[in-house]
């Protein structure tokens, strides 16, 4: 799934800070899902917030390795895995 | 059940609920003790009607469904600047049961119910009520959750968790040991002036208005030993906000929810405790209080 697909379905969650960490619900046309809620740790609230209509993932990367102390290879891992979680949950 | 007037209203969780109509109202045996003389401004209007209209919401968005492979409860369709609610028969998920339409503030409700053969109406039929009381806690700082809570005369407990985790047995252990069980099913927790308050709904059977203080939510699961640990952050707000009743199809909804977990999370501690179902888990939790894992 490309980043502006992802960026689009991000309007289908209500996101909510607490402490360093987000919580997203998924707004929901039926009951089965309404127990459902993802908490995300910082890193991946921080990759989140900038996916952008316009970002890419090597702009979300260079993001990520100026405000932690992190090399690109693991900031390339964590956006990769945080972007295949997105998937599984954007299309439950 | 009982015969009422046209008009009486209830007091529910400390709100007045006021309802009218041009026939008979029966209500169903739990709401009885929650009929009230108090007369102030009700913080809901229900106008009750006699014959369900046909044909209604057919032009209008299906927005939400409760429903699951053995039951159909409600759907609810955005009518205007309204919501429209069918609520069907639970013996016959086909059959409508009933037609209710609520107010773009949530303060008045038309709810249309087919006529019995003691010529009442029966305007709360479950479903219905809990879904009267659930939006009526999305008008203030309040939730309805699926919990149990026990009162031992300083410190009120509210259990929740899945299925089958144990908040009718929990409730039993507690009730055995003196503690005042507000409910083991449905409850809502209002914020007030003094703190959170828990509070009791009408079930399908008689029992007396109850609210207690809240002092901590635990979290419960069945395990071959006691164990408890303190949860914060979005943690404790994501597995307690699970268990309240809730409608997620409008971002408002969701972010009264999120808003009102944030700050009670603060202020109330959240365990996740694994019990074993006997005496034992009254010593533990109160040993534990304070606590961090065990």
């Amino acid at each position: 799934m490309i980043i502006q697909t992802l960026y689009n379905l991000k309007s289908k969650f209500v996101a909510r800070e607490v402490g360093n960490e987000l919580i997203l619900v998924p707004l929901t046309g039926n009951v089965a899902q309404m127990s459902e809620l993802f908490t995300l740790n910082e890193t991946a609230k921080f990759i989140w917030e900038n996916i952008t209509e316009e970002s890419t993932t090597k702009d979300i990367e260079t993001a990520l390795t100026n405000s932690f102390d992190i090399d690109s290879e693991t900031a390339q891992k964590d956006i990769e895995n945080f972007l295949t979680y997105l998937e599984q949950l954007f299309i439950k | 059940m009982k015969q009422q007037s046209n008009s009486l209203n209830l007091q529910i969780a400390g709100y007045l609920i006021r309802l009218s109509s041009d026939s008979p109202i029966e209500l169903e045996l739990g709401y009885e003790p929650f009929i009230t003389s108090k007369t102030a401004i009700a913080d809901v209007n229900i106008n009750c009607y006699a014959g369900i209209p046909a044909n209604l919401f057919q032009n209008d968005q299906l927005v939400f469904e409760a429903k699951n492979e053995e039951q159909r409860f409600y759907s609810i369709y955005r009518t205007g600047t309204d919501l429209g609610f069918i609520i069907y028969n639970q013996q016959d998920k086909d059959q409508i049961q009933q037609v209710a339409v609520l107010d773009e503030t949530f303060s008045h409700w038309k709810v249309y119910s087919e006529t019995q053969s003691n010529n009442k109406i029966l305007p709360l039929k479950y479903p219905l009520g809990p879904i009267i009381m659930h939006y009526l806690t999305l008008k203030g700082d309040a939730v309805m959750m699926h919990a149990s809570c026990a009162f031992d005369g300083t410190k009120a407990r509210i259990f929740t968790g899945f299925s089958g985790a144990g908040k009718s047995t929990m409730s039993k252990i507690w009730n055995n040991a003196g503690s005042l069980i507000i409910n083991d099913d449905r409850l809502i927790i209002r914020k007030q002036k003094t703190g959170y308050m828990v509070y009791n709904t009408p079930m399908y059977y008689a029992d007396q208005p109850k609210s207690a203080l809240l002092s901590s939510i635990h979290l419960i699961s069945h395990s071959p030993e006691n164990k408890t640990k303190k949860l914060s952050g979005a943690t404790a707000v994501t597995r307690s906000m699970a268990f309240c009743i809730q409608n997620n199809f409008e971002k408002q909804f969701i972010q009264s929810r999120l808003q009102f977990f944030s700050e009670l999370c603060l202020q109330i501690p959240v365990y996740d405790l694994g019990f074993v179902p006997d005496q034992s888990v009254i010593n533990f939790i109160i040993a534990n209080e304070t606590g961090e894992t065990k």
